[in-house]
C-alpha cells in the first residue's frame, strides 16, 4: 500500500474530500488555496483562487459540478468544479468552519464560528445545481446554537435532520425543514470538542471524532451510540469505509501540546478499527504532524489523509485489505452464500 | 479488552463477536427497510445520485 504524496500546499491541511466517483480529491489548507488532484496518480489538475484567509472546509456536490468552501475570511463560496470559476460568495460575521451538501445536492449548509457578539450558527441555502444559474442570497434556514457552539454539521438521510457536533462534546438533532431542536445528547466527554462528523453512505448513521480520544458511531434518528472506538490520542477526524466494515481515525497531539516532540510520541498514524467489533486492526504511519482529516474513497478503494505537515497522503488499498475477515464474518459470508 | 486483542480468541470472544455481527446486520436491515418505506433512492444507492441525462435529452428535443 505505497502512498502517493500530494505536495502543493504550503501550510497545514484542514480538510480533504473525494468526489462521488472517487477519481478526484479536493483539499483545503491554511494557505488559502483549494486544490484538485487526480486520486490515481496524484497529479494536480487545478486550483481555485479567491479566498483571503485560511480555509477550513470543502465539499463537492453529488454530480461533481459544484464545489463549496469556507474559511477564515468569513465567506462561504461556491465554485464550478470544471472551470474553477467562482459562482457565489456568501459573507458572514465570522469564519465558516464546515460546509456540507445534502445527499441530493439541493441544500448546502455552513457552520459559522462563535466570536464575541456572535453566536455560532448553522445556515442553509437552497442550491441550483446548474453552474450557470444565479444562486440565492436568501437563507432557507438559520439555526442559532446558543448552548454550545457547533463545530461540525451535516444532513441526514433524505435531509430529514441536520445533525451537529459541538464544542462541549454533545450532538444535536434538528428538524432540517423548521430548524427546531429535536434532541440533544452528550456523546463525548464533557467539554471535549467534537472535531469531525462523517456519514455512512446511506446517512442513517455517522461517526464523530473528539478531543476526548474516542470516536463514536451514532444512529441519525435515535442518536444512540452504536459503537465506541477508544484511542490514546486526541482525534481530529474519523471516517467510515464502505465495502469493508472498518473505520479510520486520525489525530495526534499537536507539537505545541507535547513537551518532547517526535513523530512517535505524537502518534501521527491513521488507525483502522473494525467498525462492528470495535477492535484496532492496524495503523498507517507517514505524516510528520497530526492528521487533521481522513477521507475514504466513496467506493472503498482507498483513503487519503491531510496533515498538519502540509501533505496529503493517498493510499490505495491492496488485496490483503479486502481479503481480511474475522472468523465470524467468514461464517456469515458462507451462510449467505449457501442461501 | 486485552483478551479480545489476542489472536487466540477463546469461545467467549468469538461468541461475543458473533452476537455483535448479528445485531449489526439486524439493525442495518431495519434501516434498509425504513429507507425503502421512505422511498430514499439516493440513500439506497449508497449515497450516489443516479446521473440523469435528462438535460441533454431535452436539448435534442
Amino acid at each position: 500500500m505505497r502512498p502517493i504524496l500530494l505536495s502543493g500546499h504550503e501550510r497545514a491541511l484542514t480538510q480533504v474530500k473525494y468526489n462521488p466517483d472517487g477519481d478526484i480529491i479536493f483539499s483545503v489548507s491554511k494557505d488559502h488555496v483549494v486544490c484538485a488532484w487526480f486520486s490515481h496518480n496524484g497529479e494536480r489538475l487545478g486550483t481555485y483562487h479567491g479566498h483571503q484567509g485560511a480555509l477550513w472546509t470543502v465539499d463537492v456536490d453529488p454530480t461533481s459540478s459544484l464545489l463549496a468552501t469556507g474559511g477564515a475570511d468569513n465567506t462561504m463560496r461556491l465554485w464550478e468544479v470544471k472551470t474553477g470559476k467562482l459562482l457565489k460568495t456568501w459573507e458572514f460575521a465570522t469564519s465558516i468552519k464546515r460546509v456540507e451538501f445534502s445527499s441530493d445536492g439541493k441544500l448546502l449548509l455552513g457552520v459559522t464560528e462563535k466570536r464575541s457578539g456572535h453566536l455560532s450558527t448553522i445556515v442553509v441555502y437552497e442550491i441550483n445545481p446548474d453552474p450557470a444559474a444565479e444562486q440565492t442570497d436568501e437563507q432557507a434556514l438559520r439555526i442559532v446554537c446558543d448552548e454550545s457552539k457547533a463545530t461540525v454539521a451535516g444532513f441526514s438521510y433524505l435531509s430529514h435532520y441536520i445533525i451537529s457536533g459541538h464544542e462541549d462534546g454533545s450532538v444535536s438533532q434538528w428538524d432540517a425543514k423548521t430548524g427546531e431542536l429535536l434532541f440533544s445528547t452528550q456523546v463525548h466527554e464533557d467539554d471535549m470538542q467534537i472535531t469531525d462528523l462523517q456519514w455512512a453512505p446511506d446517512r442513517t448513521y455517522f461517526i464523530t471524532a473528539s478531543k476526548d480520544k474516542t470516536a463514536k458511531l451514532v444512529a441519525a434518528d435515535s442518536l444512540d451510540v452504536l459503537k465506541s472506538y477508544p484511542t490514546d490520542t486526541p482525534l481530529n477526524s474519523a471516517a467510515i469505509t464502505p465495502v469493508k466494515d472498518y473505520v479510520i481515525l486520525g489525530g495526534g497531539q499537536a507539537a505545541m501540546d507535547v513537551t518532547t516532540t517526535s513523530a512517535r510520541q505524537g502518534k501521527f498514524e491513521a488507525r483502522f478499527y473494525h467498525k462492528i467489533f470495535m477492535e484496532e486492526i492496524g495503523r498507517v504511519r507517514g505524516h510528520f504532524g497530526p492528521l487533521n482529516y481522513v477521507a475514504v474513497h466513496p467506493q472503498g478503494l482507498g483513503y487519503c489523509s491531510g496533515g498538519e505537515d502540509g501533505y496529503v497522503r493517498v493510499h490505495h488499498f491492496d488485496k490483503p485489505y479486502f481479503d481480511f475477515m474475522y472468523e465470524v464474518e467468514r461464517e456469515q459470508a458462507q451462510a449467505q452464500a449457501n442461501l | 479488552q486485552d483478551l479480545a486483542k489476542k489472536n487466540t480468541a477463546n469461545k467467549a470472544v468469538v461468541d461475543a463477536r458473533r452476537r455483535m455481527l448479528q445485531e449489526w446486520l439486524a439493525w442495518r436491515e431495519s434501516m434498509r427497510q425504513m429507507l425503502e418505506e421512505e422511498g430514499a433512492e439516493i440513500e439506497l444507492n449508497a449515497g450516489r445520485v443516479k446521473q440523469d441525462t435528462d438535460d441533454e435529452v431535452e436539448e435534442v428535443e
